[in-house]
């Protein structure tokens, strides 16, 4: 009986660190530029790219330190991509009005995906997780693998790390005072369009990275931007408009939501995640968690 | 105001009829791959025109107007699988008749707490519900889809005409098309419009004047989607089949790049945003991921350097030459 409900909590924590993981930049990005980046997608689809390449290039997807390195140089490469993306796309933006940010960034997307077919082709990869996270614990009849305990953590790291940051260091508050009124920060001599520049290129390595270390998770092609999107951009608004602590939250409820739905729905999987999404939209349109703060 | 409403009349209908011409002389000049690309665009003008309908006109972002062309298309298909005796006109007054319901009560949910990107984010989850529906759904096809859709035939009464021979269906949804285009004229430009427009620029003033905002914004969904059912409920016999992918959200991004690429502010933006995106999308058919990265290029050009579209950057240049025109009167007069 424990298994009916522990294994469907298990996998939905599972997928609701999944996306948050893939969801973090884009909260940051929305959270201070106000910007919705339908591109996301596209970049995280890059980083996971980059990281195989890296993988076939050097071999093995054996060690756990080289799956590591090869996730943060992704994330690196995408940190560069996304200072190109600040300066040309993101900067002119901020003068045009906000639903023409939306076809921009999407126009992004199509650009990401071609690059992806021009450079890698239409062809689906895959690589293997690296044989540390590759057993599976069985307690019972709960089925867990390590791989996917690994992520549980993993985002409740992030989680806890940029929480964190955010509340407790210098750049975090400086961060909390441009998101809630970026024309008082400037005022006050703060260099608000650099910032905004370290932003994107921060929410681009946490694209790259995530696209490395989900790797595993996924067999990829050029389709992968846009299978987060839609969820990601659920819990972005179910959260409470870019703030990180309601991306957390909201994952976890709808992921968790979601997992049972497919549970004792079996017939229509991944349906209720956008049920659980429209209900709460329409109970709270102002979020789970209120306010300006990140 | 009259003057000027006249003037816009003439001017557009000329343009209407002029494009209409040409869409119908094409079957006999051009190839059939021509044709069934022209066909798709008069589908898609409509459909971009009706999505204008609630952003260009009361402010509503929808980022779910696809749902509404597949349930208009599905519905379709399903009556005239059920029925195939059914007058054409009933089966497709039927879908869009659907659609309207769908959107009526949607819009009553939707639109009485969600607004801007709540609302836009809630579309898109109701389109997604829609989506995974149509393809978990045997009956419907899965994700194969929903093939064998058949053309029908058209009884007039005094004659019938059989729309699966040659190019009849074509010329049927290209006269539906013009149709539903003038309807959208209509209401833009008739008092109706100029109600949801107040609503666009300014809806806490709106209200203030005693205009029902949330009745107009219902008013303006249900009509883009009934319009747009109606659009989908024809592209069905039209392809033969029917795939989940018309209610992706990708396919919803569809009519809102015509209209911000056209241009929202003008009624022809949206028709110009397709069939530049159209021509586009042809011409780059049969590049592996060049296709994508042309598409993309341009797309983010016209956003980056023409904010307000082709048209609204056509405009521009317009009041910046009408402007410099006065200084020729004066160097002719200092010879």
């Amino acid at each position: 009986m424990l298994t009916y409900v522990l294994s469907p909590v298990f996998n939905g924590l599972f997928s609701a660190m999944v996306i948050f993981l893939f969801a973090t930049g884009l909260t940051l990005i929305f959270g201070i530029l106000r910007v919705l980046n339908f591109a996301h997608g596209g970049f995280f689809m890059i980083g996971a790219y980059v990281a195989f390449s890296l993988v076939s290039l050097f071999g093995s997807t054996e060690s756990m330190l080289s799956y590591l390195l090869v996730s943060v140089a992704s994330g690196l490469v995408l940190g560069g991509i996304g200072l190109l993306v600040e300066r040309f796309v993101f900067r002119p933006l901020q003068k045009v009005d906000e639903a023409y940010s939306l076809i921009a960034t999407y126009a992004l997307l199509l650009l990401t995906e071609g690059a992806v077919k021009a450079i890698w082709g239409v062809s689906f990869h895959s690589a293997a997780a690296p044989s540390a996270l590759a057993g599976i614990y069985i307690v019972g009849d709960l089925f867990m693998p390590t791989y996917a305990i690994f992520i549980i953590l993993l985002g409740i790291a992030c989680y806890v790390f940029l929480e964190w940051v955010l509340q407790h260091t210098e750049t975090g508050k400086l961060t909390q005072s441009i998101a809630s009124d970026p024309w008082m920060a400037q005022m006050l001599g703060v260099n608000v369009p650099r910032f905004y520049t370290w932003i994107v290129v921060f929410g681009f390595f946490l694209a790259g990275i995530a696209g490395g270390l989900l790797l595993p998770n996924q067999t990829i092609s050029p389709n992968l931007a846009s299978t987060f999107v839609v969820q990601a951009f659920g819990v972005l608004i179910v959260g409470g408009m870019g703030n990180i602590r309601g991306t957390f939250l909201a994952a976890i409820l709808l992921c968790v939501i979601d997992s049972f739905g497919s549970v004792y729905f079996s017939e229509v999987p991944g349906m209720f995640f956008y049920i659980a999404m429209v209900v709460m939209l329409l109970l709270r349109p102002e979020g789970l968690v209120r306010g300006a703060r990140l | 105001m009259k003057q000027r409403f006249e003037t816009t009349l003439v001017r557009d209908l000329g343009i209407g009829a002029a494009f209409l011409a040409v869409m119908l002389a094409l079957p006999s000049v051009a190839d059939k791959g021509i044709v069934f690309v022209a066909g798709t665009l008069a589908l898609h003008i409509i459909f971009g025109l009706s999505w204008n309908l609630m952003f260009g006109r009361t402010g509503l972002v929808s980022f779910g107007h696809a749902s509404f062309f597949a349930i208009g298309g599905y519905c379709y298909a399903l009556l005239a699988r059920t029925w195939p005796d059914l007058h054409p006109f009933v089966t497709l007054s039927s879908a869009a008749l659907f659609g309207a319901l769908v959107a009526l009560l949607v819009g009553i949910i939707a639109l009485r707490r969600s607004l801007g990107v709540y609302f836009a984010i809630l579309s898109l989850a109701l389109a997604q519900i829609v989506y995974l529906f149509l393809s978990y759904i045997p009956e419907l096809g899965r994700e194969d889809g929903f093939t064998g859709i058949q053309r029908p035939e058209l009884g007039l009464g005094f004659v019938s005409i059989d729309l699966a021979q040659g190019d009849n269906y074509y010329y049927f949804m290209v006269l539906v098309c013009a149709l539903l285009g003038s309807l959208i004229w209509w209401v833009i430009h008739g008092p109706v419009g100029r109600r949801f427009k107040s609503i666009e620029q300014d809806p806490v003033r709106a209200e203030f004047l005693g205009i029902n905002v949330f009745a107009n914004r219902l008013a303006s969904f249900v009509i883009a989607s009934t319009v747009t059912a109606l659009v989908g409920a024809l592209y069905g016999p039209w392809l033969q089949l029917l795939t989940p992918e018309v209610a992706h959200w990708s396919f919803s991004a569809r009519p809102i790049l015509y209209a911000l690429l056209g241009g929202v502010q003008s009624f022809w933006g949206p028709v110009v945003g397709a069939i530049g995106f159209s021509i586009l999308e042809y011409g780059t058919r049969t590049m592996h991921g060049l296709s994508e990265i042309v598409i993309g290029a341009t797309l983010l050009v016209v956003v980056l350097l023409l904010p307000g579209g082709i048209l609204g950057g056509l405009a521009r240049l317009k009041t910046r030459l009408s402007a410099k025109r006065p200084d020729k009167p004066t160097e002719e007069p200092a010879e």
